[in-house]
Order: C-alpha cells, then structure tokens, then sequence
C-alpha cells in the first residue's frame, strides 16, 4: 500500500515537473513562462523529498520557489517595454536536432549502464552531517563560495545601479515614451524588425 | 516495477534536454536565463538521486555537492538578470536576436 503511495508520489511529481518545463517551452507569455518554472521547482523539491533528501528539499524551495523566481518577475518588470512575448529564434530547428541528439544519448546511456545494485541508504541527520562536512572537509569551497556570492551580490548592484543623473535623465525619457510622444526616433532604439521574425509572426 | 535509479535519470534526462532546448531556442534572456536554470535542476536532481541509490561513501559528498551547485546557480542569475537590465538600459530590448554589437 505504501508501495502504492510512493509510486503514486513518484509519477505524479515527475510529471509536475516535465509539464512545468514544457509549458515554460510552450508558454507565449514571459510572467507564465516564470510561473510555470516555480511549478517545475516544486515539484524537483517533490522529488528530492522522495529521494529523502529533505535538506535539499527545503534549500530548492527557498532559494528557487522564493528568491530566483522573484528576482526573475523582477527583472521582467524592470525591462517594460522589451518583449513580453516568450517567443523562440530562428535557429529552433537546429536547437530541437542538437537537444534531440542530446536526449538519446542521455537516454541511452541512462538504460545501457549497469548501475549496480541500488542501496536503500538514506543519510539520517543531514542538516547537520552536511553542516559538519561543510565547515571540516569542505572549508576551502565553502569558503570561495561565500567570496564568490559576495563578488555576485556587489557586481550585480555595481551593474545595475545608474548614477542619480542618468537616473532622472531615463526615467524622464521613458516616462515620455509611455505616454507616447518620445522624442526619440524609435528607430534608434529598436532595430527594424528581423526578417526570421517577420516570417514567424506572419 | 519499483521506482529506481533509471527512473529518476530518466526524469533528469528529460529535464536536462527541455532545459537546453529553451535556453538555445528562446529570444528573450531572461527565457535563456530560465533554460540554465532547468538544466542545472536536472543535474542536481541527478546527484540527489545518485547519493540515494549510489555507493555510500558518495552519499554526503554528493549532497554537498548540490549545495555548492544552487549556490552557484544564485550568483548566476543574479548577474545575468542584472546584465539583461544593462543591456535593456542601453538598447532597450533584451531579445538576444537583436544585441547584435559584436556581429562582424
């Protein structure tokens, strides 16, 4: 019966997750697409609690259902008059032969490999054995990973952050572009419309 | 049949490839950004499901490893969504069809 339960679990949270990604892939909408991608998380958090790794579990929902996602509708909303629409590029055709030569060999090697005799072993206490092994075993990565988020955070502030002149300059200008009387020619700004383009939306 | 190994693959597998085909297919970066972000759970899921039924002296490191992937995978998309602001910014588009500076 528990059997029954785990299998249960098991394909149902598979399916959340591929049916997230492939409506990211399918989605027009960009602000969906992010939706979609939480739900894919949630259900990667699923299975890492089927695989009884509930630190990990809890790590996914916090940093990707709750901090990447945000940052993410953020930045969408950050950029308001780029594209909303989650369109594909020309090159798709190529991309969908690549990832389909891609999935068959993973596939392929995923079923060929005699992986072994599965062990039934899941760690009991992980919070504190990864703890433990992070600050003994592990102290020279732990410790280029903390410069490496502080390099991140201060270069993804240096980056974004504009001086308070260039700030009043572009929300002057974008203000004027939303009420539609830019004084800019749009032409400089947007490059014509791409012949690929023409040719998907017609 | 019980659910093993091959099947937790299988599911990386599958979720490694709709991941790379949205990052190499989508115009928008931010859609790019969300492709990487698949493929790097697809990898996680991987070693999670390797340190449940792999050797044990695999099983913490493994674990560790994850931690150490998501971690890395912040600071990523924290520089590349403020890079897509830049370039907004300066070519107000972020559709990676038309950041076409460096084209010869």
């Amino acid at each position: 019966m528990s059997d029954f339960g785990f299998h249960l679990a098991f394909w149902s949270l598979a399916a959340m997750t591929i049916g997230g990604a492939s409506m990211i892939m399918i989605s027009r909408n960009l602000i969906h697409a992010v939706i979609w991608l939480v739900i894919s998380m949630l259900g990667i958090a699923g299975l890492y609690l089927t695989l009884s790794a509930d630190f990990i579990a809890v790590v996914q929902v916090l940093i990707y259902v709750g901090a990447i996602s945000v940052l993410m509708l953020f930045a969408i909303m950050l950029t308001p008059r780029a594209e909303r629409d989650n369109s594909q590029t020309a090159v798709r055709t190529p991309a969908a032969i690549v990832v389909i030569l891609v999935l068959i060999s993973t596939m392929w090697v995923v079923v060929d490999t005699d992986w072994g005799p599965a062990r039934d072993g899941a760690l009991s206490e992980q919070a504190r054995l990864i703890g433990e092994s992070l600050i003994r075993h592990y102290i020279l990565p732990f410790e280029i990973g903390a410069i490496l988020l502080t390099a991140a955070l201060v270069g993804a502030i240096a980056l974004a952050r504009q001086d308070d002149e260039d700030a009043a300059i572009h929300a002057d200008s974008l203000q004027r572009e939303l009420d539609g009387e830019s004084d800019l020619d749009p032409a400089d700004v947007v490059d014509p419309p791409l012949a690929a383009d023409v040719e998907a939306n017609s | 049949m019980t659910i093993d190994l091959v099947e937790y693959l299988g599911v990386g597998a599958l979720l490694f490839s709709i991941g790379f085909y949205i990052a190499l297919s989508k115009k928008n970066a931010v859609g790019v950004l969300i492709g990487v972000e698949l493929m790097l759970n697809a990898v996680n899921l991987t070693l999670v499901a390797f340190s449940r039924f792999g050797s044990a002296e695999v099983a913490l490191s493994t674990q560790v490893f994850v931690v150490f992937i998501i971690a890395v995978a912040a600071a990523e998309v924290a520089v590349g969504l403020a890079l897509a602001l830049v370039v907004y910014r300066n070519r107000h588009t972020i559709s990676v069809d038309r950041t076409t500076l460096l084209k010869g």
